[in-house]
């Protein structure tokens, strides 16, 4: 009798194991990285930390906490500095802060923590204001000193940081909306109807043409005039991330891994696909010479204009945030890698790698 | 091999029923119950089976012949005990086999409850990975996860004046409790098989209590509708032992 007690409370143990296994391996999924960068510094968010890392030769400035990561706290939207000289981070942990830090220290100025989901999207400053969209589908406003002005709900899991362009702020939603965020009304304007979850910014136009990537498998143009579709580009595989312009073509990559150049006036194809070695999330890095991008496979590549390849080197990991320039440097934040942060030049040579101390 | 055979075909037959049913998680958890009901159910009735029949067995005059007569030889009881399942067509794991199939659906249904309902970059593109190319996620994603005043993805409480009240714990705990003890059949003094079913019937609803308020709520869901579901099946077989439910009662 005693042997068949042990062996139900073996099995219920078994059991608990499975699953906090399984709740485990959820929490592992809760791992991205956002990266930004000055003429000075690299903005890495990774995990429960944040760190300033040198663009000179990849040393630590400081890391933010300064001295134990928060586990309640998980970074993986971009810092944004603003300017008025404060970088603002988003956490999705299970304490989901929007925090605000010195960028010449990382001393903390203030934090927010009340929100009902958690901050995925970087947030932006607009004058006096700071806007941040949450997964709970609101967008909140904060003073400049991060006193709480109001939240209005969208719909909505918002993951991308807003656009602005004068009177409004336009902003894509998981709900499969581009929603027009009117600043001085402090509410929606309008809405456009997109093909899928969007996840990734809108991008605008010269002309004031939206351009928006999704899970629908499109690029789609919205013209912000009349709120109504101009033209969509058809993708073999889902849009992640936001698209990139330069001039008259708008840049793309895609789930399944194909890379196009489209015409930003009419949606035709440019060139492409070209399909480098695996999985397109982050969007396109456009500098004055070409056009980088890095895959899940972790390649760097740099396109000509025309979509033939300059470069490709590999970095390791997986690349799936955006490549971002920092002064004369290509930077890559892979994952899975032991260094979190790797700078090319614009040949594609590695300039130096950052690998964490544990 | 766990994920191609367990999680990634039940993740999408959960997104089928969801699409199909007009985005409603919650009942594609419960229409998913009554799936996995209906295609256990011969291993229910065989569950049934071999409960009622090793109860029998335990009034059987040869079989408790053979357990006076070979107390001391424990080779020979253990083969004059398989002959006799054999002649009776009785097997001793029948009723164990549906208790234990429940053990990978729990888990894989868990798994495929947070993964269907991605709440984070990596968790929505490893989601996005597990998709059959015949269904067509565009519309659904993402999921929505609210189910009347449930988050599906998260544990659920009710806010009853100040504390956080595990509702659905508490209704699992009590329809587990319910449907272990109709499906002990009414027992002898001094049968051990029956002891360890009372002893079941008062342990496992803890448990699953207790994974009900620690794990998602959508696993919560999966509990109370597979332990109604359960009492019906039993209640139409005319296997239920409603005494038993009496206090007091033997």
């Amino acid at each position: 009798m005693k042997s068949k007690k042990l062996l139900v409370i073996m099995m219920a143990v078994m059991l608990s194991i499975l699953l906090s296994g399984c709740s485990a391996s959820a929490m592992n999924a809760n791992s991205w990285s956002g990266l930004s960068a000055d003429t000075e510094k690299a903005y890495l968010a990774n995990g429960s930390l944040v760190y300033a890392i040198s663009l000179d030769n990849g040393s630590v400035v400081w890391q933010y906490p300064a001295d134990k990561a928060d586990t309640k706290e998980a970074y993986f939207a971009a810092p944004v500095l603003t300017e008025d000289g404060q970088l603002l981070l988003a956490s999705a942990g299970t304490a989901h802060s929007l925090v605000s830090l010195n960028p010449v220290t990382g001393v903390m100025n203030w934090s927010f923590g009340d929100s009902d989901g958690i901050w995925i999207a970087s947030p932006i400053a607009v004058d006096e204001t700071i806007y941040a969209p949450n997964t709970d589908g609101k967008l909140y406003a904060f003073d400049l000193n991060g006193n709480f002005l109001w939240a209005k709900h969208l719909g909505g899991p918002l993951w991308s940081q807003p656009l602005v362009d004068g009177d409004f702020l336009y902003i894509n939603s998981l709900d499969h909306n581009l929603y027009a965020f009117d600043i001085a009304k402090e509410d929606v304007a309008w809405a456009a109807k997109l093909s899928g979850a969007a996840p990734g910014s809108p991008l605008l136009g010269a002309d004031g043409t939206l351009y928006s990537g999704s899970f629908g498998a499109k690029v789609e143009a919205v013209n912000s005039a009349t709120h109504s579709t101009k033209w969509d580009f058809a993708t073999a595989g889902w849009v992640w991330d936001a698209l990139a312009l330069d001039g008259e073509s708008l840049y793309v990559g895609d789930l399944d891994g194909n890379f196009y150049a489209i015409d930003a006036a009419n949606g035709d194809l440019i060139w492409g696909p070209v399909k480098p070695n695996g999985t397109i999330l982050g969007a396109p890095l456009v500098t004055d010479d070409f056009i980088v991008i890095g895959t899940e496979s972790g390649t760097a590549y740099a396109y000509e204009h025309d979509g033939s390849t300059l470069w490709q080197q590999v970095i390791g990991g997986q690349l799936y945030s955006a490549p971002v320039q920092g002064g004369e440097l290509i930077l890559f934040s892979p994952m899975e890698n032991d260094s979190i942060l790797v700078a090319l030049d614009n040949e594609g040579k590695q300039v130096w790698q950052f690998t964490p101390e544990n | 091999m766990w994920d191609t055979y367990i999680i990634i075909p039940m993740t999408n037959v959960l997104l089928f029923i969801y699409d199909i049913i007009g985005h409603n998680f919650g009942i594609a958890i419960i229409l998913f119950t009554m799936l996995i009901r209906a295609v256990t159910w011969p291993l229910t009735a065989q569950q049934l089976k071999g409960t009622q029949g090793m109860q029998e067995l335990q009034k059987d005059k040869e079989w408790l012949g053979i357990q006076k007569k070979y107390k001391d030889d424990k080779e020979k009881l253990a083969q004059e005990q398989m002959r006799i399942y054999k002649e009776r067509g009785i097997n001793p794991f029948g009723s164990c086999l549906p208790t234990l199939i429940q053990f990978p659906i729990i888990i894989g249904l868990y798994q495929s409850i947070i993964r269907s309902l991605a709440s984070t970059p990596l968790s929505l593109l490893n989601f996005s990975r597990n998709l059959y190319p015949f269904l067509d996620v565009t519309e659904i994603v993402p999921l929505n996860s609210q189910f009347l005043w449930m988050d599906l993805g998260r544990p659920e409480s009710l806010d009853i004046f100040g504390f956080a009240f595990p509702t659905l714990a508490v209704i699992v705990v009590i329809t587990s409790y319910i449907q272990s003890k109709l499906m002990t059949p009414p027992a002898n003094p001094g049968d051990q098989s029956a002891a360890m079913g009372n002893m079941m019937s008062i342990y496992m609803p803890f448990l699953m209590g207790y994974f009900a308020m620690t794990f998602a709520s959508g696993l919560a869901l999966y509990f109370i509708t597979s332990n109604v579901l359960g009492v019906a099946q039993y209640a139409m077989m005319g296997r239920a032992n409603w005494s038993n439910l009496i206090p007091g009662k033997k």
